[in-house]
């Protein structure tokens, strides 16, 4: 079999295998037959016409990528822009702000029982109201309080409060997983030595409980990219709310494809850097029960 | 509310009138002719009740749609059913036009952002402020006008534009609309502001930023600004309204959808018997001392 090329097929029937290569056939045909009769059925659909002038019309989408105020609607691909950079900052604030309440519902001292009180009816509270009612509570709330600075900021930066004060509360559950899965002999190897709680906690179980958390920490940032939509609710014109204005203006929903195809853009990436990490975690740890 | 100026219909309006819309663009003219035909053909098309029942919705009844929460003067007290209000009036006088009893007049929710969707429709029509232009005809039917619309600007009574308002300044201020309307068109065609508008997604958050000065002015139709600045927001005044762009309201139906053959019938009965204006002075209070500025 295969006289031209003997290398090649000698180290692919080592890699698969003659039932693992029928296997590969197999799947691969049935994949390919699974997609074609989906595609079918939507192009043969009764409405399958309208359909794809409402939703995947490719000059509709342009238009909705490039924008014209003048027309009622701003540019999707302009107004991406705004959720990335609130995205890049609640990001940042939520890593500190989670790490505190974390580490503050660790504590075991008498006297920052206040404190752990606190923080845990803030993570039952905002874990449990709905985000976007968040977003109206501050957006609508603190203009209306009339505080000099606190009252005058621009819509994107109390979505943002709102997204840290929602996000916060999740990643500190993170956080206080991975310091959990820290096995209680490295404290008292820590203590041992004669560190104190606080610095057992920085430089013994923080270092390796972040190992531990990093892939389901950019799990919930990957969800935080797209909530960073609804902050659209506030008037200011991020992608999602410019994809709005485009089919309402004209009756045509491609802005949504438009939209939804930025977002993507934005968490693939981060979903296969998340993988790859994940991948890498593994082989190291494997590595190490080995030796 | 709902509605939306091209911006070339804008320029070519004050020339030529509602003429403009059917020249813009080669989609424009073919609804706009459609419509023209429509309304012709309906002078001798057979319009009584039973006549039409094939093409209604549900058998034996007008089933008409609109979104929720309504707002005064269009419906009152968020209620369609009470026949009070100028869209809601309006909606029963086409109904009694056409042979049905108050009792055969079904109320159906339709979100604005639903009501362009691809497929069946579970109405007849939705009357919601939602303004004809020609992009829009291309996916839905619109009846003929059954208002035509003006924007207008309301500001708290403290804010510097009630009293500077010229063409120049007025392009210093932050505005604010509701999404889906002809206002943000407006605003950024008409006025030209340097700073971008809000856009809300109901009237009610509109309103609730111009109470906490997050925006300067809000701008809507000129009924809608009137009733928020009289009743709704204490310390609030309309500023002024503008020239009108040809802007109209038209009551929305499936694309092709044959009874709109009947309801222009009905609206052009309702138009020349002078129900139409009669219910306007009834609902909408145009006061003729509302000034007009230059946007």
């Amino acid at each position: 079999m295969a006289d031209g090329l003997p290398d090649l097929s000698a180290r692919r029937s080592r890699l698969l295998g003659t039932g693992e290569r029928r296997g590969l056939a197999v799947s691969s045909a049935s994949t390919v037959i699974v997609l074609a009769a989906l595609v079918l059925l939507f192009l043969l659909a009764p409405g399958s016409r309208a359909v794809r002038h409402t939703f995947f019309n490719p000059a509709d989408m342009w238009r909705a990528f490039v924008g014209d105020p003048a027309k009622g609607y701003y540019s999707v691909g302009e107004a991406i822009w705004l959720n990335i950079r609130m995205f890049v900052v609640a990001e940042i604030l939520i890593l500190i702000l989670a790490l505190v309440v974390a580490v503050v519902r660790q504590s075991t001292g008498p006297a920052l029982l206040p404190l752990r009180v606190v923080s845990t009816v803030y993570v039952d509270v905002c874990r449990g109201v709905p985000l976007i009612l968040l977003i109206f509570a501050i957006g609508f709330g603190a203009p209306a309080l009339s505080l000099r600075f606190i009252s005058s900021q621009s819509a994107a930066v109390y979505g943002v409060a709102a997204l840290v004060i929602s996000y916060s509360a999740y990643v500190s559950e993170v956080y206080r997983a991975g310091i959990n899965s820290v096995h209680r002999s490295q404290v008292a190897a820590a203590r041992s030595l004669g560190l104190t709680e606080g610095a057992a906690m920085r430089h013994v179980i923080l270092p390796q409980a972040v190992r531990t958390i990093i892939p389901p920490l950019l799990n919930d940032f990957i969800s935080l990219q797209k909530d960073t939509a609804l902050v659209g609710v506030l008037g200011s014109i991020e992608a999602n709310k410019a994809a709005e204005l485009f089919s309402d203006t004209t009756f045509n929903y491609s802005s949504y494809v438009v939209a939804a195809i930025l977002f993507l853009l934005l968490t693939i990436p981060l979903a296969r850097f998340t993988d790859h990490l994940i991948a890498r975690d593994r082989a190291r740890r494997l590595a190490g029960a080995g030796q | 509310m709902r509605h939306i100026t091209v911006a070339a219909v804008a320029a070519i309006t004050a020339l030529t009138g509602g003429v403009g819309l059917a020249a813009c663009g080669s989609t424009a003219s073919s609804s706009a002719g459609s419509g023209t035909s429509a309304s012709a053909s309906a002078s001798t098309a057979s319009c009584t009740n039973s006549s039409i029942q094939s093409e209604l919705y549900a058998k034996g009844v007008l089933t008409v749609a609109t979104d929720k929460p309504v707002y005064p003067p269009w419906f009152e007290n968020n209620t369609p059913t009470n026949g009070q209000g100028y869209e809601s009036a309006v909606a029963y006088a086409i109904a009694a036009q056409l042979g049905f009893a108050k009792s055969k007049v079904t109320w159906a929710y339709e979100p604005f952002d639903n009501s362009y969707a691809p497929g069946p429709k579970k109405f007849d029509f939705d009357i919601n402020e939602i303004s004809y232009s020609a992009t829009r005809a291309q996916v839905v039917t619109f009846s003929n006008s059954y208002y035509p619309v003006q924007q207008a600007l309301v500001a708290l009574k403290t804010s510097p534009i009630v009293t500077k308002h010229t063409p120049a300044e007025l392009k210093t201020y932050v505005y604010g609309d509701q999404v889906g309307t002809t206002s943000l068109a407006f605003i950024n065609s008409q006025i030209q502001p340097t700073q971008t508008p809000k856009v809300f997604e109901s009237l009610n958050d509109v309103k609730q930023a111009l109470q906490d000065k997050q925006i300067a002015a809000l701008v809507t139709d000129t009924p809608t600004a009137q009733y928020i600045s009289s009743a709704e927001i204490s310390g609030s005044v309309m500023v002024a309204q503008f020239p009108s762009t040809g802007e109209h309201y038209g009551l929305l139906f499936a694309k092709g959808n044959p009874l709109v053959t009947c309801v222009n019938k009905a609206l052009a009965t309702l138009t020349s018997n002078g129900t139409l204006a009669k219910l306007q002075a009834k609902y909408l209070q145009i006061y003729t001392s509302v000034p007009t500025i230059k946007p």
